[in-house]
């Protein structure tokens, strides 16, 4: 028997790729879907990378289309600078008080001309970029960014700041009537009957490991750092340069940066850093590439296959412990110990560190708002690890992608379609209490 | 009747109105055959402009509409919206992307107003020849056609079955559970696998599963929403049973690699070595004994079993060699038990810890290669290659990890279901990414082994995906919506070629032998063209990019 | 003084990678010259060798088509079809003394404005040392 009071919308928080997935589903099952974001753009951090693993798939291409669609789709209504702050009820009947911060730029009369960006006064480090390059207080966070609005940074904007109450450079570029300083933030209140929370992940501070020089040797980056140094619509347009301008002539990539210390192995380290083998290789021809690895952890019916592929191009795989990287000269050493015990050391010119991918820093407070536990290591508890990794220990409530764990692509759009499985299986048959 | 065709010109503020000469534009395209009218506005994608063309298409009894405004990609829905509000077909209309391709990269308004007049000029051509496209719908069952009765295939029928929707189970063995049942615990909370027989029985309770065991599937006509399947059973008068179902899910699993295929494993020759699969059935059924019924001092698992034949990492072996090491301590505390690997593969979450806790008393793991299983009198001793250092271990037991392989029917049921087997022989998906249950066969999903190795959670995640795949798109009542924009073979113009039939990317092209033409079945084309490149008569049309459509931008652009 | 000559280019661009990146550079404001007219295709597979050899048959001095990269097709493998198609028409065109570095088959990705840019900036220079389509004139219509 379906109780007929049951609300039928369903509530998914991110719109990372698992997030996107699971909303478009939804709404095939012509299911409302209210999507909250926290940031201002969809796409999470897979719409970092130019192109993912194995067959080195552009990524843009890849999910650009799913964007435009959800972008366009009427059962989806996204809700971007959001946050859950109240979940009440249970599975079939929640009650959500979300927080929907101002953009202070309307999303119906901005037709995407960026005009407003170049009279602001401010400019800030881009977050997206990784803090590679600088933007404005007024925003997009990259080219081809969507939702295609900006927003305006009040921690840094002039006016909201008090610095300059009176400045309205944004708002006099544009010939819209777009810009609305006097736009306020939200509180929304949704009726939902389920709840899928796919908020994705942080990688490790490198900082944390100091051994490995990041943020204190030149041309140490990590993983993401990396990815936007390489991506066409990066901050160097995909040129790869050290920080004295020169291409790099070698490179060392580092891997498990951060797996003692966080007890788990994440799963795409392996296959991402042979990617950037490729990355370099595609770029610098010439480059000589060593990556420092302990465990080869490539499972899947097309990885090794890939692995093969880049031994090809004349890697050098080194399995070391005990790695420090330190400035030598004009360049870096790793220092290692190699397989057979002995101390070894490196030149290269830059270094790349593939760190640990951890839980969101809000994850717990998330946990708390939905009423579920978080694991041993942070992430969004399953209930039970044998068996379904995306029912959640409080009924109604799922979760996909590295929300619950450290995975690829794959594996997270097969748990959002999970997701959906579950919460459109279980309004058939639940019984009327 | 007379086509009367509007075009509007969006000055999108600054953005267009200052980089092109709107007015020069006007000029060049209104004596044009059939253009009614043309007019300029401010922002035809606010809700005012909306409301003007709308307001324009009624009052001038515009038949087709012209936007020369910003990309497709950002607007186009938008304005076919409007066609449908103004009661205009939205497939005769055209918008010519006069910004991002044409303002908002040229430097020159000269340069860039004769751009646009080409532009705009293409599209009028262009929407002439447009033809009013009607949304199809067609019938669809929503019951489910689950091959494999083992835990993807139970966990994903439970999901499904409803009053309104069957499933039928279809087994190649006369018990269902698959692997599963051969297994103690799995991992990596070591929980018993008895929880498998109350889902068994689940599944034989639920009215809406029917389940066909010592069957197979012998026949597969039609597409999604409309298969008919034929399943035969092993009677004695070998039953055939028939059915229709809206989809189709492989759920068939794998099957390990037969390490007889290597011969320095010694697996067949040497008494005490073992498979996997063997241990876990021989530790289910209690004893954990050699062949002269005593148990084994020491027992070597050797990880990576076929893993250079097969060229890929089946990803389990390493946690269920875990497992087995704590099976043999449960039962026989004292066994020593030495690990034999390459790579470590922990990639899940608890995996690690699960590998730490596993490393006690009497536990070694040795990183090696070139492993030879050789006879030692009754003894069995193994070589092996560690660091370069060559060397040997006598031991009283060998359990081998062999890879994960597909099962030996996959090619047969790949063809049944016209989809192709990928890496490894596994069954390929739609996407590797974003597709990874889906296949190039809308309708036809695989889920668990039959699609890669994984291990039990994954598969039942897949499962799940599966699921919401099916409950998404073949809901009981409603139509399917297949593609607009689809192509279509003319009978008369058709040469019989068959060129059309291998070049489609789907299989949506057959060739009807009675009249000696192809046809194309446009529920399952999605109208990408490549017919229409190909045929050589121009019998095959790909609706709104038909030949005659693309010539007239065409020759509009090469003046 | 004589004009400069200008090539008349067409585009050939797939609606899922290469048109969205010929949108990108525009979003970028990246600059380049106007001599590309596109026309939008679902799949750089539906591009009939015959429409190129039309384009070229009324005057176009080059054409150029673009696709996914390979392995990226949203049809699975369209561009590899067009790839192959283009590589038997330049033959083609060669018999029928068209340079063959007339017809350009690129792949762009929707993140690859830049390069779609450069790809047309490229092409124009090269095309404008070649000098107008030699056939245009003497092929009899």
């Amino acid at each position: 028997m379906i109780d007929k009071e049951q609300y039928t919308d369903v509530l998914v928080i991110g719109a990372g790729i698992a997030g996107i997935e699971a909303s478009l589903m939804f709404s095939k099952a012509d299911r409302k879907v209210h999507l909250v974001e926290k940031t201002s753009y969809t796409g999470g951090t897979a719409i970092k990378f130019e192109e993912v693993f194995s067959n080195m798939e552009c990524s843009t291409c890849m999910m650009a289309p799913r964007q435009q669609e959800l972008l366009q789709d009427k059962n989806i209504n996204l809700l971007t600078l959001a946050e859950v702050e109240e979940v009440k009820g249970s599975f079939g009947k929640f009650t959500v008080k979300i927080h929907k911060k101002a953009r202070y730029v309307d999303m119906q009369n901005c037709i995407g001309c960026n005009a407003c960006f170049e009279p602001c006064p401010v400019s800030l480090k881009n977050e997206f970029e990784e803090g590679l390059s600088e933007i404005k207080a007024i925003y997009v966070p990259f080219a081809g960014a969507l939702p295609n609005v900006p927003m305006i940074d009040t921690d840094h904007c002039l006016r909201f700041k008090g610095k300059d109450k009176d400045c309205k450079a944004c708002q006099e570029a544009c010939m819209f009537e777009a810009i609305d300083f006097n736009q306020k933030d939200e509180q929304l209140e949704l009726k939902v009957g389920a709840i899928v929370a796919a908020t994705g992940f942080n990688i490790f501070d490198s900082r944390k490991t100091p051994q490995y020089g990041y943020a204190k040797v030149n041309d140490v980056y990590t993983a993401l750092e990396f990815e936007r140094l390489y991506a066409s619509n990066g901050p160097t347009e995909g040129n790869i340069v050290l920080k004295n301008g020169n291409a790099p002539k070698s490179a060392a990539i580092i891997h498990c940066v951060g797996r003692d210390e966080k007890g788990y192995c994440s799963s795409v380290c392996c296959m991402y850093s042979l990617k950037f083998n490729h990355y370099l290789k595609s770029k610098i021809p010439e480059i000589k590439i060593s990556e420092f690895y302990t465990d080869l952890c490539i499972p899947g019916k097309s990885h090794q296959k890939f692995y093969e592929k880049m031994k090809e191009t004349e890697v050098d795989m080194i399995r070391a412990s005990d790695i420090e990287i330190s400035k030598q000269g004009k360049g870096i050493a790793v220092k290692y110990i190699n397989g057979n015990g002995k101390k070894n050391s490196l030149p290269v010119d830059m270094a790349i560190l593939a760190p640990a991918i951890e839980p969101r820093d809000d994850a717990s407070k998330l946990a708390k708002i939905l009423g579920i536990s978080i694991d041993e290591y942070g992430f969004l508890e399953e209930e039970n690890r044998d068996d379904s990794s995306v029912a959640i220990s409080e009924p109604g409530v799922f979760v996909a992608g590295c929300a619950q764990g450290a995975k690829n692509i794959q594996d997270s759009v097969s748990q959002s379609c999970a997701a959906v499985g579950k919460v459109l299986s279980s309004s058939k048959y639940r019984e009327k209490n | 009747m007379k086509k009367k065709i509007g075009v509007y010109i969006c000055e999108c503020g600054p953005n267009i109105a200052e980089k092109i000469d709107i007015d020069k534009v006007i000029d060049a395209v209104s004596s044009l055959d059939g253009v009614a009218v043309v007019d300029r506005y401010k922002l035809l994608c606010s809700v005012d402009g909306k409301k003007f063309l709308e307001e324009q298409i009624k009052k001038q009894g515009i038949t087709h509409l012209v936007v020369a405004a910003c990309s497709p990609k950002q607007h186009e829905q938008t304005f076919m919206e409007v066609c449908i509000n103004a009661g205009i077909n939205p497939y005769l209309f055209q918008l010519a992307n006069i910004r991002e391709q044409c303002a908002w990269i040229t430097e020159d308004k000269d340069e860039a107003t004769k751009k646009a007049i080409i532009l705009v000029k293409a599209a009028i051509g262009r929407v002439r020849y447009h033809d009013s496209l009607e949304k199809k719908e067609i019938e669809c069952n929503p019951s489910v056609l689950m091959i494999g009765g083992g835990i993807a295939g139970i966990e994903s029928s439970l999901l499904l079955a409803s009053p309104d929707r069957t499933v039928y189970l279809v087994e190649k063995t006369s018990s269902l559970g698959g692997l599963i049942t051969s297994f103690e615990k799995t991992y990596p909370n070591m929980q018993s696998c008895n929880s498998i027989k109350q889902k068994i029985e689940n599944i034989y309770k639920n009215e809406n599963i029917k389940v066909f065991t010592d069957s197979e599937v012998e026949e597969v006509l039609g597409f999604f929403g409309n298969f008919e399947v034929k399943v035969k059973r092993e009677t004695e008068e070998n039953e055939i049973d028939e059915f229709n179902v809206g989809a189709i899910v492989l759920a068939t699993g794998s099957t390990l690699f037969d390490p007889d295929k290597i011969p320095r494993y010694g697996y067949g020759k040497i008494d005490n070595v073992i498979t996997a699969l063997e241990f876990e059935k021989m530790n289910l059924s209690g004893g954990i004994l050699l062949k002269n019924n005593k148990p084994p001092k020491s027992v070597a698992i050797i990880h990576c079993v076929g893993r250079n034949e097969k060229g890929y990492c089946s990803e389990i072996c390493c946690m269920y060699s875990l497992k087995f090491v704590r099976y043999l301590k449960d039962k026989l505390p004292d066994v020593k038990v030495t690990n034999f690997y390459s790579d470590l593969c922990i990639p899940g979450k608890s995996d690690q810890k699960f590998y730490e806790e596993t490393k006690g008393k009497n536990v070694d793991f040795v990183r090696a290669t070139d492993i030879e299983i050789t006879k030692q009198g009754d003894k069995i001793n193994i070589k092996y290659k560690n660091e370069n250092n060559k060397n040997s271990l006598p031991i009283d037991m060998v359990i081998l990890s062999p890879a994960v392989e597909p099962t030996s029917d996959a090619s047969k049921l790949a063809e049944l279901t016209s989809i192709s087997q990928g890496d490894g022989g596994f069954f390929s998906e739609e996407h590797e990414k974003l597709s990874p249950i889906s296949t190039s066969t809308d309708g036809v999903y695989i889920v668990g082994c039959a699609q890669g190795p994984k291990n039990i959670s994954e598969t039942i995640v897949q499962a799940g995906a599966a699921t919401g795949k099916i409950l998404s798109s073949l809901i009981p009542g409603r139509k399917i919506e297949p593609e607009v924009k689809t192509s279509q073979i003319s009978e008369s113009s058709c040469g019989g070629c068959k060129i059309c039939n291998s070049v489609c990317p789907y299989g949506a092209i057959t060739f009807d032998e009675a009249k000696r033409i192809s046809v194309i079945n446009e529920v399952i084309c999605r109208g990408c063209g490549s017919c229409t490149a190909t045929c050589p008569t121009g019998a095959a049309i790909n609706k709104h990019f038909t030949f005659d459509q693309i010539y007239q931008e065409l020759i509009e652009i090469v003046k | 003084m004589a004009k400069e000559f200008e090539p008349n280019i067409i585009g050939f661009l797939c609606n899922w990678c290469s048109y969205a990146g010929a949108d990108l550079a525009g979003t970028s404001r990246i600059r380049y010259p106007p001599n590309v007219k596109s026309i939008r295709v679902m799949c750089s597979g539906r591009v009939d060798p015959v429409f190129i050899l039309e384009a070229f048959k009324k005057g176009a001095d080059g054409v150029l088509v673009a696709g996914c990269h390979p392995g990226d097709c949203h049809y699975q493998s369209g561009n590899y079809k067009t790839n192959r198609r283009i590589k038997l028409l330049k033959k083609l065109l060669d018999e029928l003394g068209v340079e063959t570095q007339r017809v350009r088959f690129e792949y762009i990705s929707a993140s690859e404005g830049q390069k779609f840019a450069a790809v047309v900036t490229d092409f124009v220079n090269e095309l404008k040392n070649m000098g107008q389509n030699p056939i245009a004139k003497t092929l009899l219509l």
